[in-house]
């Protein structure tokens, strides 16, 4: 007797969201119809993207063996940014304008806004930029940096559920892309996207940020909220429609088992996570190691039947 | 230690008290019932007094500002006798012993539920005049059974049973009364026991009363049981609010026996006071009433009868009793006929007490083919739902946002509480207060009209917080809190902008979404959708006035058919006071109680994501609401 094999199949897609300057070079993410890489159940027109991630200044708690292939630019984020581009062929840059922070020197903003417009002007890539978790430093250069960058289609975050008027209009008046925070919750993640639409945002033009964690530390629980998002999305709710995207990197050079044993397992640390993180739905990832993220990036290949 | 007089004003009163003794205990022994919902604590700052003359010590508290510190305003319940006194009283720190408003009142007397007529008349205590013949040479049989006789004819074949300090004088009595007595019978355990024996026909005077112990108010209720008919109803505030406002509070101060005590003496005189007032205002003697009927959640039941409580509070939440048995009246200290009986609605488990057993009996519920549901919006917000078939019930921590406590300028439904608000689209805000009189601060169904009208208004954002960039001069920044001013100063009665704050929003919002994801959790329990249920009984302290389009609009309640609800106030009361007139109503609720099984909803797997998802306005899965359009 014949087994017949179910499939799934599901009506409503994920947005498509496409990053970057039109006319320039672009990233394009979303557009699924089914759970990753089951092609027999739903359509995956867009691949997910590895993006990198370049801090605005010398990132001083990673360890030595991540800093390594980066080290003839720590203390330059605009030669950092074109290494990415340039050496290891990424297609969309992460910036982490963390150096407004307290924490790193307090930045003046305005300084903070050039440095990132003069890695646009210098990469030429889609961009990401995301502030530096001050809320109050954010909401100053949020602003400030949107206008900056008017016409590049950024994406730019991380709107939370406590502060996200001001990012969203800024994002809504130049035409940028919006990261919309949740603190690994469904219902979260869906209120913030309801509450920057009610902003008057174009909820097409959200992507969402589940929180994530590293490899031995939740990833069953990270899976099973984003499952679960993904499943209300394919069921039809449009306000969990948006792409995720995930900061691997950020996650996981932060525990010990791949700070502490070698940059071996640190980039296996690291590929591992964005394995799991791709199955669990993640659209966009933002890595740090360039050999973690050129293996995920093949990995994608394989699975996607070399697309890229 | 030395002794100091302390005037209370303006009610003139003064009394003497220890150097060191707090306010708050100077003014309870001058008989003035200070507001303190954190029981003395020194958190709320409701107890606020004016040291007019004398010398206080107090910390510095932050729920004073600096400049009515500066004006002598100290908290009761923190500040220390240190010399004779003059205090203040303000009017809005003074806990309102008066009814809570005539409506309230006619409300609670006047609700007469469906399932009221479905029990046959017939009391649980009932005086019955007998006529004997008197004993002869051929008829030596004793006086009691000669009385036995003589019921056996006028009462169902019931067995009987009496006590022997009833009988001692029953000679003298009868032969005193040359055989024409009344005989006072009440229903026990499906017996019959002669309470007592009185000379002549006294059946005319035949008093009861039926009251409901909230944590929050107490109401009570006059009965002739002649005329069927309920004389008059009178509801006042809780006196163990001065131990604490909440439950837990007051099973922690029942921990010391003399605690306990004074917890019992608090509501059973607050029970005697109901009883002393509407006796005088129909003009009856409480001594000759024969009954109470009592229905009150686990703890109040615990603590007026005496019952220490601790198992309550503590896993697995284990009450000492649920069903209380029949007592004297005398027992408990309830002042009406020492030898009346005072019975006890029975409870569920600790979190769905006798109240809730009376509100389900009142609604009919247990008698209905159709599948209902009573939602009862108090702290500890319980819903049962069933048919005559089964019924399911659980409690959720709704928190006492809806009663107004640990609000900003929250209160009780009393008068001066603004129940009604409506804003327009410049921000204007017409409301109305319980009473007409000018606001002292906002009750429960104010708060729902007010968030409502803020959300349309677009104040406030659907997670709740208030919109930091509209320009309005109602709106301003207060600490870390943003707050709207619903009443300015000049326009209320206590002198201070009467406003609602963001915290004050999480708290309702967290109110709301625990009463709504609790009924949606034990619907999916059961298996049931919403729509199949029939009838949607809300009770609650809201006064006279809940607006359920408004509970909708802000997703306390399921977005359905309007009709399929109906606000039904007191329903423990009504259920209390059906016990009362039918013995076989009593029997009911001891069925109802055996009946209910009871759900930890807080353990079920899908609650807490319900619950999440109903902290927005109306909700996360705005699909649910589609009557809102926001």
């Amino acid at each position: 007797m014949p087994v017949e094999i179910i499939k799934e199949r599901y009506n409503a897609p994920v947005n498509t969201v496409e990053i970057g300057r039109p006319g320039a070079k672009q990233v394009k993410i979303g557009g699924q119809t089914g759970f990753p890489f089951l092609f027999d159940e739903g359509k995956m027109p867009n691949p997910p993207v590895i993006a990198y991630e370049v801090p605005d200044c010398t990132p001083d708690d990673w360890p030595e063996g991540l800093l390594e292939p980066y080290h003839d630019c720590v203390k330059d984020p605009v030669k950092w940014a074109k290494k990415c581009a340039d050496e290891f062929g990424a297609e969309i840059l992460c910036v982490k304008a963390q150096s407004m922070h307290q924490d790193y020197g307090s930045r003046p903003v305005d300084e903070a806004v050039r440095i990132v417009r003069e890695i646009a002007d210098a990469v030429k890539l889609p961009l990401i930029v995301v502030g530096c978790g001050d809320d109050e430093r954010d909401n100053e250069f949020m602003p400030k940096l949107s206008q900056a960058l008017k016409g590049e289609n950024c994406l730019l975050g991380l709107a939370t559920q406590a502060n996200y008027k001001t990012l969203a209009a800024t994002c809504l008046v130049d035409g940028h892309f919006i990261i919309a925070d949740s603190p690994i919750d469904v219902n979260i993640a869906k209120q913030v996207n309801i509450l920057i639409g009610d902003m008057g945002f174009d909820t097409n033009k959200i992507v969402m940020h589940p929180t994530t964690t590293s490899l031995g530390y939740g990833m069953e629980y990270v899976y099973s909220i984003m499952e679960r998002s993904r499943l209300a999305a394919f069921m039809g709710d449009k306000m969990l429609a948006m792409p995720f995207i995930v900061f691997v990197g950020q996650e996981t050079w932060k525990v010990k088992e791949a700070k502490d044993f070698g940059v071996v397992q640190g980039i296996n640390w690291e590929i591992t996570t964005s394995v799991a993180m791709l199955q669990a739905g993640a659209d966009l990832i933002v890595m740090r190691h360039p050999d973690a993220a050129g293996s995920v990036k093949r990995y994608i290949a394989a699975l996607t039947g070399g697309v890229r | 230690m030395r002794e100091f007089r302390v005037l209370f004003k303006p009610q003139g009163r003064e009394v003497s008290v220890l150097q060191g003794t707090d306010i708050m205990t100077a003014a309870v022994k001058a008989g003035i019932m200070l507001a303190a919902p954190c029981g003395g604590e020194g958190v709320c700052g409701k107890c606020r007094v004016i040291v007019d003359k004398g010398k206080v010590s107090a910390e510095v508290s932050h729920a004073i500002s600096d400049v009515d510190r500066q004006a002598g305003i100290v908290l009761a319940c923190q500040a220390l006798v240190e010399s004779d006194l003059e205090i203040t009283v303000p009017g809005e720190s003074v806990e309102s012993h008066e009814c809570l408003s005539h409506d309230a009142e006619d409300f609670a007397g006047g609700v007469t539920l469906r399932s009221e007529e479905a029990f046959r008349f017939s009391p649980i205590v009932r005086k019955v005049c007998l006529e004997l013949l008197k004993p002869a040479a051929e008829d030596s049989t004793s006086d009691l059974d000669r009385i036995t006789a003589g019921l056996k004819e006028k009462v169902e074949g019931l067995r009987l049973s009496t006590k022997l300090a009833n009988v001692k004088h029953l000679s003298e009595v009868l032969r005193e009364s040359d055989y024409r007595i009344t005989v006072t019978l009440a229903y026990k355990d499906g017996a019959l026991e002669i309470l007592s024996f009185e000379p002549g026909d006294t059946t005319a005077s035949s008093f009861a009363f039926a009251f409901d112990i909230g944590t929050t108010t107490v109401a009570g209720q006059l009965i002739d049981l002649n005329k069927k008919s309920v004389l008059g109803t009178k509801i006042a505030f809780n006196k163990q609010a001065m131990y604490g406002s909440d439950v837990i509070s007051r099973i922690i101060y029942a921990s010391d026996p003399e605690g306990l005590e004074r917890l019992s003496a608090a509501v059973i005189g607050n029970i005697n006071e109901i009883i002393g007032d509407l006796a005088s205002a129909h003009r009856i003697n409480a001594g000759e009433a024969c009954a109470v009927v009592t229905a009150g959640n686990m703890t109040m039941m615990h603590l007026l009868l005496k019952i220490d409580p601790s198992n309550i509070r503590k896993a697995p939440y284990v009450p000492t009793v649920s069903v209380f048995p029949v007592i004297n009246a005398a027992e408990a200290g309830i002042g009406i006929s020492p030898r009346g009986a005072a019975a006890f609605l029975p409870g569920v488990s600790t979190y769905i007490g006798g109240d809730i057993v009376s509100g389900v009996l009142a609604c009919g519920m247990a008698d209905s083919d159709n599948t209902t549901m009573l939602v009862d919006i108090g702290t500890n917000g319980e819903i049962v739902l069933g048919n005559r078939e089964w019924m399911i019930g659980t409690a959720a921590s709704a928190g006492p946002a809806f009663e107004g406590s640990g609000l900003a300028c929250g209160m009780k439904a009393a008068p001066g509480a603004i129940q009604k608000v409506s804003i327009d689209k410049n921000f204007e805000v017409e409301l109305s207060t319980i009473g007409g009189v000018p606001p002292r601060g906002i009750c429960g169904s104010g708060y729902i009209d007010l968030l409502c009208q803020m959300l349309k208004r677009r104040i406030i954002s659907k997670d709740g917080r208030i919109d930091r960039g509209m320009d309005s001069g109602r709106i301003r920044k207060n600490g870390a809190n943003y707050e709207f001013i619903v009443a300015f100063a000049g326009e209320t009665a206590i002198g201070r902008d009467i406003v609602i704050q963001d915290d004050d929003i999480e708290n309702l919002k967290r109110s709301k979404g625990a009463i709504y994801s609790a009924i949606i959790a034990l619907l999916n329990k059961v298996g049931k959708d919403i729509s199949e249920v029939k009838k949607i009984y809300i009770a609650g302290g809201f006064g006279s006035y809940l607006n359920i389009e408004n509970s909708v609009f802000i997703g306390l309640l399921p977005d359905i058919e309007r009709s399929v609800y109906e606000f039904v106030g007191n329903s423990s009361l009504a259920g209390a006071r059906m016990a009362l007139m039918s013995h076989e109503a009593f029997d009911k609720a001891v069925e109802i109680h055996k009946g209910i099984t009871y759900l930890d909803i807080g353990a079920e797997p899908d609650y807490m994501d319900e619950y999440i998802a109903s902290l927005f306005f109306p909700h996360t899965d705005i699909g649910r609401f589609p009557s809102v359009r926001l």
